[in-house]
């Protein structure tokens, strides 16, 4: 199930929310959220919440086993085959189709490519179960005893598809005992109709302009390559971040105090900050578990830098495009190392500015375009010269010049600026917890006018 | 192992690794306080670390030191120069 769906919103989630409130106790309510969490990745993936629930009895089973082994030899041995076997399933319902077709490259040979459909959602939940088990191993969690919770834990719908990827160490408290004050339910509900208008009224607009930028590469514009590999940064930014603030904003409707995944990336000065503010839960999980991987001897510092930004590309998609990504940032990193921080804060702020984005806006270019050929074509056009933009581009911009400048504020930390505001004087205050339910109000409706008339746009990151 | 001594061999690794002559380490220096101090930075001065005190951090430790308190324990539990 998504949530840009008038179902989820309308029927879905109010009926859970009223299921959820009217259940006594923490343990009636996991219960409620349980149910509600199976049911709502089994209607998108009948088969696969069977695979969803034998990935969590695998790692449910290697924290028990962790837990009674102790610090030994055992406990490194089951953390080790659970994490194999994570990566294994990963690899064969993610993986399994792009490695056989690059078997294939091989002359002579011809192996039969699988044709398996990606389960939503499983790189996320399977990354939650690999710091999940690496924890316990670690000693920095509890084992959970109970298999209802840590099922919960996996599978808790607002953030199973799409992120963020939620440890372990964040909920564990929650899981056993937890509250929803009015505030929480009311910062967390206007929190997803932000996201929901970010995804619908926003990201989904500006990635009919992006396609038709990017759609006809072959006969774009310097201008028009720039422009829309730019707006489709934006679309991304809007959709994924949007869909973490209704997994923040859910997270806190029941309870849950999830980290940010995202703080307002584009306002970064080189690409190492972009990586502090974009998909954190993803960086934070390869700094973690990955970047320390004690392998590569005395050259350890760039080849777990390397190593993480093979992984990042991988992760999200298999497809070369997205190895060639991850590298692409890992380079840039790279050289920013060598640069250093100190040299690297002499460069004049506005250079900074122009550098990142450019390498930003460029590196979205290359998410995009997943056909290799088209991915060169556009990285000539990038560097082309001639006319500035034909015709039919410009009138594109034109008519939607008021989007794109709404999409280019909202980057910028606005709402939390006004926040700030709103808190100075009591007067102030008081207008402003008049205005917000007045103003979600408005942005649901719109959001749910736009639904209505809408065809499907799953979010971006599903694909991931 | 003498924890003061270990602590003051330390500091002048932190000076060497972050190329700041004034930083003066105690218990609670995280990698808030250092401007320089980050996952990758971090790397090298777990590598001159070991070096320096013949010594190996487990991944779980490199990963999950919070302060330099915790990292002086490590050092004087197992640091053999």
């Amino acid at each position: 199930m998504v949530f840009s769906r008038l179902f989820f919103i309308y029927i879905f989630l109010p009926v859970c929310l009223g299921a959820y409130f009217l259940a006594r106790g923490t343990k009636m309510k996991n219960n409620v959220l349980l149910l509600f969490s199976l049911a709502f990745y089994a209607w998108g993936e009948p088969v696969y919440v069977l695979l969803m629930l034998l990935s969590a009895v695998i790692n449910y089973t290697a924290g028990r086993l962790i837990g009674r082994y102790g610090d030994s030899r055992k406990s490194r041995i089951t953390a080790g085959l659970a994490v194999f076997t994570d990566i294994a399933l990963l690899g064969v319902f993610k993986y399994s189709g792009f490695i056989v077709e690059n078997i294939n490259h091989i002359p002579s040979v011809e192996l039969p490519v699988p044709d398996i459909r990606l389960p939503i959602g499983i790189s996320f939940y399977t990354f939650q179960t690999i710091s999940y088990v690496i924890d316990c191993l670690w000693e920095t969690v509890t084992p959970q005893k109970s298999f209802r919770k840590f099922l919960l834990y996996v599978s808790l719908f607002p953030q199973l598809v799409a992120g963020p990827i939620v440890r372990y160490s964040t909920i564990e408290k929650e899981i056993d005992e937890r509250t929803s004050s009015i505030t929480d339910i009311s910062y967390g509900l206007n929190r997803v109709v932000l996201g929901l208008a970010k995804k619908v009224i926003i990201a989904d607009q500006l990635g009919i302009v992006a396609d038709s930028l990017l759609g006809g590469i072959e006969n774009a514009t310097a201008a028009a390559a720039w422009t829309g590999a730019a707006v489709y940064a934006m679309q991304i930014y809007f959709d994924f971040s949007g869909y973490s603030d209704i997994a923040i904003g859910l997270g806190r409707v029941f309870g849950f105090h999830f980290d940010e995944n995202f703080r307002h990336p584009f306002m970064c000065r080189d690409i190492t900050e972009f990586w502090q503010r974009w998909h954190i839960s993803l960086g934070t999980f390869f700094r973690d578990y990955l970047l320390y991987v004690p392998i590569f001897g005395k050259r350890r510092k760039y080849g777990g830098l390397f190593l993480v930004w093979l992984c990042t590309g991988i992760w999200h998609g298999a497809s070369w495009n997205f190895v060639i990504w991850g590298l692409y940032y890992g380079l840039f990193i790279f050289i920013e190392t060598l640069i250093g921080k100190k040299r690297m804060k002499k460069i004049p702020l506005v250079i900074r500015h122009i550098y990142s984005k450019a390498v930003i806006i460029a590196g979205f270019g290359i998410f995009y375009f997943e056909d290799l050929d088209k991915l060169g074509t556009f990285f000539t056009k990038l560097f082309s010269t001639g006319r500035l933009i034909g015709l039919q581009d410009r009138i594109l911009l034109v008519n939607n010049v008021y989007l794109l400048i709404l999409a280019v504020i909202l980057t910028f930390p606005i709402i939390d600026g006004i926040r700030r505001i709103s808190q100075r004087s009591a007067p102030v205050r008081t207008a402003a917890a008049v205005s917000l339910p007045a103003v979600s109000a408005a942005l649901l409706l719109l959001t749910s006018i736009l639904l209505v008339d809408q065809t499907s746009h799953p979010f971006l990151y599903f694909r991931f | 192992m003498n924890r003061s001594d270990v602590q003051k061999r330390l500091n002048s690794i932190f000076c060497d690794i972050f190329d700041d002559e004034s930083i003066k380490i105690s218990d609670s220096t995280s990698a808030a306080d250092i401007e320089d101090w980050d996952s990758l930075e971090h790397i090298n001065l777990i590598a001159a670390v070991e070096e320096e005190f013949g010594m190996k951090f487990r991944m779980k430790e490199v990963s999950g030191m919070k302060n330099v308190g915790e990292m002086l324990d490590i050092i004087c539990e197992r640091g053999s120069k």
